[in-house]
């Protein structure tokens, strides 16, 4: 029989919608039950898979740590070949395991590990998203201090080991020393009085940019003296009496801020850029230990310094989440016990200014004494003055409260 | 071959296969991907604008996110910058691509090169336009430079802030950047010779540059000028990254606001940001058809209208 054209397209339409068919993932095909506390069993499992990491791309050094550390012990160990997605949002991540939650592709899913926390690890939470059960059973938890309040909630929301921990991130203020002196940076109020006297050369992104969210916080902090007392389960009432008083610091403070506040920096790269180019001296930052390679690569003024003002410096934790639905999550045990190994703890901090979420004093001697060995830029604070006043996150019901009053009260005004 | 498998199937082959099947069956293909893409993504929008979200508890189906969008003053403000942006960069970019086309075409034998000029900024990434309009317009970019070494002003402070601006000027620039080549080039492309040729027999009849223009030139690229502009419109009107990268957070474009709430942690605004986006493409729809059928009535009652058909 001869074949016409209309003939061939329909049958291999028909070919086509077939193998569609075929190629539909179903849930029985999903890998056998991995038991964690059998860790050769998860080695055995994760070596051959790819592990697809979502993560903030946004960091040279931490990227390069990863890149140059990370990924050959992954594949030359482990047998695992790792494949950075990067992101500037995490919500881009979650957005994408709850469309494929949606799909139907459970135990297929693309996403195998994102780096998270807060208000994105909640809605993971609400949604029930996450892989759980497993922090306590990775080898190296032995480091790790699961009583620490920072490692057994996040941003208020008990992590119920569906999250490892792997850095910890206190903020700083960043300044140009030839423009500002410390008693410029000594507390808000001066710091406020600075830029009052210099206008436009203070800035911060607009939340809920994540670091734009903490100096909101930052400077609510200081009107409440005590964050305490916004402890626990978010409670609109408590917030309701304090949140008029900031809304009312943070207009008066617009006509000093970059473009006298009429708009803000969409992120906070857009931030950084503007501190580079030098139409800012001084910003908000959740990296103080990355600030030294911008100084060393030239990026930045060798005049940088940071400081800590009086009112303290918010801290949280950052962790690794693996969706239920990850096709490799044996892969993403091997890498969140990779995390917490003391000597990637110590690249980190080494190379990238990343600080330890293990709890140092944990690890051996020798390993205590090459974390106090890492020699440091003039510009970053030691540890200790940058963990001696450090302050919890609120709940992120707060956090998220605090975004939407700060777009309606602020940005909006 | 291809050719006679067609004749063949015209003459024998429609007894066995309806013409109507036939020719769905051939687009087929083509129609199944803007169907099940574009269709799908487009239903699944609008299924969570009514607040259908599998992932949490059942609740029932309500408008109460597109009540919320009138009450919401993100969209509210963002309903005017977005129009503005559209409206003026679209003109813009007609305004002067029919100026580049028409100046190429009377350059004689340069023209080939010229119009491949025309063609090099197409390939470039939306995004890449955006960044580099950004380098060149910020308060410390590369003009606020140049203006400031010629001490025309102090500091970046002093120059005129032209991204992240207040009207737009950063991302009106960006789409103009990119689309008035893109309607020189199609507008180019339907002046061909037969134009040219009735432009001269105008002049012979005594015909001035005004009246070869707008008798002649103009009836000539109007269909092509106008897909051009409902194409650049829906594009400017749609497009998240150059707004995102070169505008505000408040007030933002209507995708920019979109995608602010599709991010927002709490799931419970997933319906609005849906509902933002579906009242976007349903603005696009409107304004396309609105501007088509105004065109198609102009073409139609104009006087030019038989001189248009005589050209093509």
């Amino acid at each position: 029989m001869r074949r016409t054209p209309a003939r061939l397209i329909a049958t291999s339409f028909v070919a086509a919608l077939a193998l569609a068919g075929c190629a539909a993932p179903s849930a029985e095909d999903a890998s056998p039950e991995l038991d964690p506390t059998d860790w050769s069993s998860v080695l055995d499992a994760a070596r051959g898979q790819t592990l697809d990491w979502y993560m903030y791309d946004g960091d040279e050094a931490i990227n390069a740590v990863v890149e140059d550390y990370l990924t050959p012990r992954l594949s030359d160990e482990f047998g695992i070949t790792l494949n950075i997605v990067g992101l500037t949002d995490t919500a881009d991540a979650v957005n994408k395991v709850l469309a494929e939650r949606q799909a139907g592709l459970s135990g297929s899913g693309t996403v195998d590990a994102i780096w998270i926390n807060g208000a994105n690890f909640a809605t993971g939470q609400q949604a029930d998203l996450w892989y759980c059960g497993y922090p306590e059973a990775l080898p190296n938890a032995e480091y790790v201090d699961f009583e620490d309040p920072a490692i057994a909630s996040d941003f208020g929301v008990p992590v119920d080991g569906c999250e490892a921990a792997w850095q910890q991130a206190n903020s700083a203020l960043v300044y140009d020393s030839a423009v500002l002196s410390p008693a410029d940076v000594e507390s808000l109020d001066a710091l406020t009085d600075w830029a009052e006297a210099n206008p436009g050369r203070f800035a911060y992104p607009a939340p809920p940019d994540f670091t734009g969210s903490m100096v909101v916080r930052t400077f609510l902090y200081d009107l409440l003296g005590d964050p305490s007392e916004l402890a626990g389960e978010y409670d609109e009432a408590a917030l309701a009496d304090v949140a008029g008083q900031l809304w009312e610091r943070l207009n008066a403070l617009e006509p000093a801020l970059w473009r006298g506040g009429q708009t803000y920096p969409t992120s906070q790269a857009a931030v950084e850029q503007l501190y580079a180019t030098g139409e800012i001296s001084a910003y908000y930052t959740y990296g103080p230990g990355t600030v030294a390679n911008m100084v060393t690569d030239g990026v930045f003024p060798v005049t940088t310094r940071e400081a800590v003002p009086s009112v303290g410096n918010i801290g949280n934790v950052s962790f690794l989440a693996i969706p239920e639905d990850s096709a490799d999550k044996a892969a993403a045990l091997v890498l969140a016990n990779l995390l917490q190994d003391p000597e990637t703890q110590l690249r980190f901090f080494a190379d990238g200014g990343i600080y330890p979420a293990i709890d140092v004093e944990r690890t051996p001697d020798d390993v205590q004494q090459q974390f106090a060995d890492v020699p440091l830029d003039d510009s970053v604070l030691p540890l200790a003055d940058l963990t001696a006043n450090v302050q919890p996150e609120l709940n992120s019901g707060y956090v998220s409260a605090i975004d939407d009053g700060w777009t309606t009260n602020v940005l909006q005004q | 071959m291809a050719a006679g498998g067609i004749r063949r199937l015209g003459s024998r082959g429609s007894t066995r296969l309806p013409r109507a099947l036939r020719i769905g069956l051939l687009l087929a293909p083509a129609l199944l991907v803007v169907l099940v893409l574009f269709g799908g993504g487009l239903a699944q929008a609008v299924a969570q604008s009514f607040g259908y979200q599998p992932f949490l508890p059942q609740r029932p189906l309500s408008f109460d996110a597109y009540r919320d969008l009138w009450a919401d003053p993100a969209v509210r403000a963002s309903i005017g910058l977005t129009l503005r942006i559209a409206v003026l960069s679209t003109t813009a970019a007609a305004v002067l691509g029919v100026g580049a086309a028409l100046l190429v075409r009377s350059l004689g034998r340069c023209q080939p090169a010229f119009a491949a000029l025309l063609q090099v900024t197409l390939p470039l990434p939306h995004i890449v336009a955006a960044l580099a309009i950004g380098l060149l317009l910020a308060q410390s970019g590369e003009l606020s430079r140049v203006a400031a070494s010629a001490g025309l002003v102090d500091g970046p402070g002093h120059f005129p802030a032209l991204t992240q601006d207040g009207f737009g000027w950063g991302i009106i620039a960006s789409y103009v950047w990119k689309e008035a080549p893109f309607v020189a080039v199609l507008v180019l492309a339907v002046l061909t010779k037969g134009v040219a040729d009735l432009e001269d027999a105008a002049r012979a009849l005594g015909a001035g540059w005004w009246q070869r223009l707008r008798h002649i030139v103009i009836p000539a690229l109007a269909p092509a000028l106008g897909a051009a502009s409902v194409l650049v419109f829906a594009f400017t009107f749609g497009s998240y990254e150059v707004p995102f990268l070169l505008g505000r957070p408040f007030p933002a474009t209507l995708p920019v606001v979109a995608y602010q709430e599709f991010r927002d942690p709490d799931l419970e605004s997933r319906p609005l940001a849906m509902a933002i986006a579906v009242f976007t493409v349903l603005l696009v729809g409107v304004c396309a058809l609105a501007y088509l059928t105004l065109s198609d009535r102009l073409r139609g009652a104009g006087s030019a209208a038989g001189r248009a058909k005589v050209v093509r």
